[in-house]
């Protein structure tokens, strides 16, 4: 059931219809039933549902189990043991194509065995999300930062809570069990605002990502006709479909939750006037960075081995240098994971994971010496110019990064990079070329304005929530706003030939 | 050990990893006011920490600690155990 399809605001106004009218203490159960048949509405098997199961159980047992033993020593083996199952099952449905490309791999290079097919399994909606999320439960747990969750159905709330199966945000259990659990009233104020952000994620989705979509793919999909600037295009294009598409998707799910009363945390905040790659993800899927950080990247960088090998670097390279070592290393395994979240293959670890790390390192390592030559040429940082061109850099890098994220096999990738280098600037000039790549004139302006509209939200997105702000004006320069996204979305949208109400990027993972 | 006490130890980890002789931590001191202090640097922080004062932070300690006021209050209940 995609978010943007007829069928889910179908489903969501009976939803919302129930909610509101059962008493507070039983809207949990409206939740989870709604969980579920969302989950299964595509894909009800034995398959799917002993998925669930299984990773369900995995968590709401050792769950139970963890906080029993947490005095006498034993949680610990009850934590790697639910951890080892959630990732078993992770790992099973989502991965066994990576080890098979890398064993054919190994067999075309030294020609020993047979090549071996790809296996597509059955999996449930939300598996990459799901997974993390009941891990981050489990440690919590252990760490005593939250109490096991007694009762399995809100127990499988929290991990199938519909609207975050698409396409995130992660949630923890401490922030969302007075959320989930408590009950909410209806306001009217909420419910606005929070159809606010739907109608402004729609328009990010249909309105501008499925345009640009519709140029990438013309491109990429056909590189033996296109070449130079058309592929540049396509590259520069691509992380604006990614984010918009995404984060579009992201205010959706916000909105039809904050309408629940339910508040997740955000995910993106203004990325693209990021100066450093670093800065980037900061603002680019914030709850995966966070989950990361505190469950993988702390405690690696804690543990014995790693002190270890800090104090042996600090004793050889000196203090200052020392200490980087084993914090590279660290980055270097996390951001490996994390290209590994984004998909099963290579492309993506590459793209969403080395890539990332490369620049970071280098960040590190050459911003003093370029602090020290800018210095020397008195070239100032703080002006308006020298941070436009760092901006500017980071898209650069990222657009770069993103063409192995969207290439279909790293082959693919190079030949993209090649097919780049060839000077063909004439067809953004000739008036014709660049409007066979899937978009007419007509189309580009649209994008063009609508691009312009959504930086100027952003740049109000700075300095606080736009909607608030949309709220203080007087009433007819706000419904006069609402009524043009309104009808931007219904008059512009891409619904396209035989419209499959929009796939989520972000959905596969 | 007494909060003045703590404070000076933990004047000499603070002035030690971030390289800064002229660092005085107080109970709202937070990551905002020392420019090196990120996430990065915050575990080697918490190390110096650990083991300057013969105590370990558990993660989720490590993770939820605001301010070098709850730094101080975890130091001081765990050296009093």
């Amino acid at each position: 059931m995609n978010l943007t399809s007829l069928v889910f605001l179908f489903f969501y106004l009976i939803i919302f219809i129930i909610y509101f009218i059962v008493p507070k203490k039983f809207q949990w159960i409206i939740l989870s039933i709604s969980s579920f048949i969302f989950l299964f509405y595509h894909n009800l098997s034995f398959a799917t549902i002993s998925q669930a199961l299984i990773a369900l159980l995995s968590a709401y047992l050792f769950g139970i189990l963890i906080e029993k033993n947490l005095e006498n020593g034993k949680s610990r083996k009850f934590l790697l043991f639910g951890i080892g199952l959630i990732l078993i099952e992770l790992i099973y449905l989502k991965y066994t194509n990576l080890f098979i490309s890398t064993f054919n791999y190994i067999v075309r290079v030294f020609h020993i065995g047979s090549q071996q097919s790809y296996i597509y399994r059955n999996s449930l909606i939300g598996i990459s999300y799901y997974s993390l999320i009941m891990i981050s439960y489990l440690i919590d747990v252990y760490r005593g930062s939250c109490k096991a969750q007694k009762n399995i159905f809100k127990c499988a709330l929290f991990m199938f809570y519909f609207p975050i199966l698409t396409s995130g945000p992660f949630i923890r259990y401490n922030d969302m069990e007075s959320e989930l659990y408590s009950g909410h009233k209806f306001n009217y104020h909420t419910m606005c605002s929070g159809l606010l952000r739907i109608c402004w994620g729609i328009f990010k989705v249909l309105v501008i990502s499925q345009r640009l979509g519709y140029f990438v793919d013309g491109v990429y999909n056909n590189l033996a006709l296109y070449n130079g600037f058309y592929v540049l295009i396509a590259a520069l294009f691509f992380p604006l479909q990614l984010y918009t598409n995404f984060s579009g998707s992201i205010d959706i799910i916000m909105g039809i939750s904050e309408i629940l009363g339910i508040k997740l945390p955000e995910n993106f905040k203004t990325p693209f006037f990021s100066k450093t790659i670093t800065e980037f993800w900061r603002n680019w899927h914030i709850t995966l960075g966070a989950w990361l950080k505190d469950y993988i990247f702390y405690p690696l960088l804690k543990s014995d081995i790693m002190q270890k090998l800090n104090r042996e670097c600090k004793k050889i390279f000196g203090k200052k240098t020392g200490k980087k070592i084993p914090l590279y290393l660290s980055m270097l395994i996390m951001w490996i994971l994390i290209g590994t979240w984004h998909g099963g293959a290579y492309t993506y670890i590459i793209g969403s994971g080395l890539l990332q790390f490369i620049f970071i390192f280098l960040e590190d390592i050459l911003s003093p010496i370029v602090s020290k030559i800018n210095i020397k040429l008195g070239i100032n940082e703080e002006t308006f110019s020298y941070k436009l061109y760092q901006v500017i850099r980071t898209y650069l890098l990222f657009s770069f990064s993103m063409i192995f994220f969207r290439a279909t096999s790293i082959s693919n990738a190079i030949d993209i990079i090649k097919n780049i280098f060839v000077w063909n600037p004439w067809v953004l000039f000739d008036h014709t070329s660049l409007y066979k790549t899937g978009l007419d004139l007509y189309n580009y302006h649209i994008l063009i304005v609508s691009l312009i509209a959504m930086f100027v939200v952003q740049l109000l997105q700075r300095t606080g929530s736009v909607r608030e702000k949309l709220c203080k004006q007087n009433i007819i320069f706000r419904w006069t706003i609402i009524y043009i996204l309104i009808f931007s979305i219904i008059i512009f949208g891409c619904y396209g030939p035989g419209y499959d109400p929009t796939t989520f990027i972000y959905r596969q993972f | 050990m007494e909060k003045e006490q703590i404070y000076e130890r933990l004047n000499k980890v603070f002035r030690d990893v971030f390289d800064d002789e002229d660092i005085v931590v107080t109970d709202t001191t937070t990551s905002d006011d020392i420019e090196d202090w990120d996430s990065l640097e915050h575990i080697n922080l918490i190390v110096e920490v650990e083991h300057e004062f013969g105590i370990k932070f558990n993660m989720n300690e490590v993770t939820t600690m605001k301010n070098v006021g709850d730094m101080v209050n975890i130091i001081q209940s765990r050296i009093s155990n």
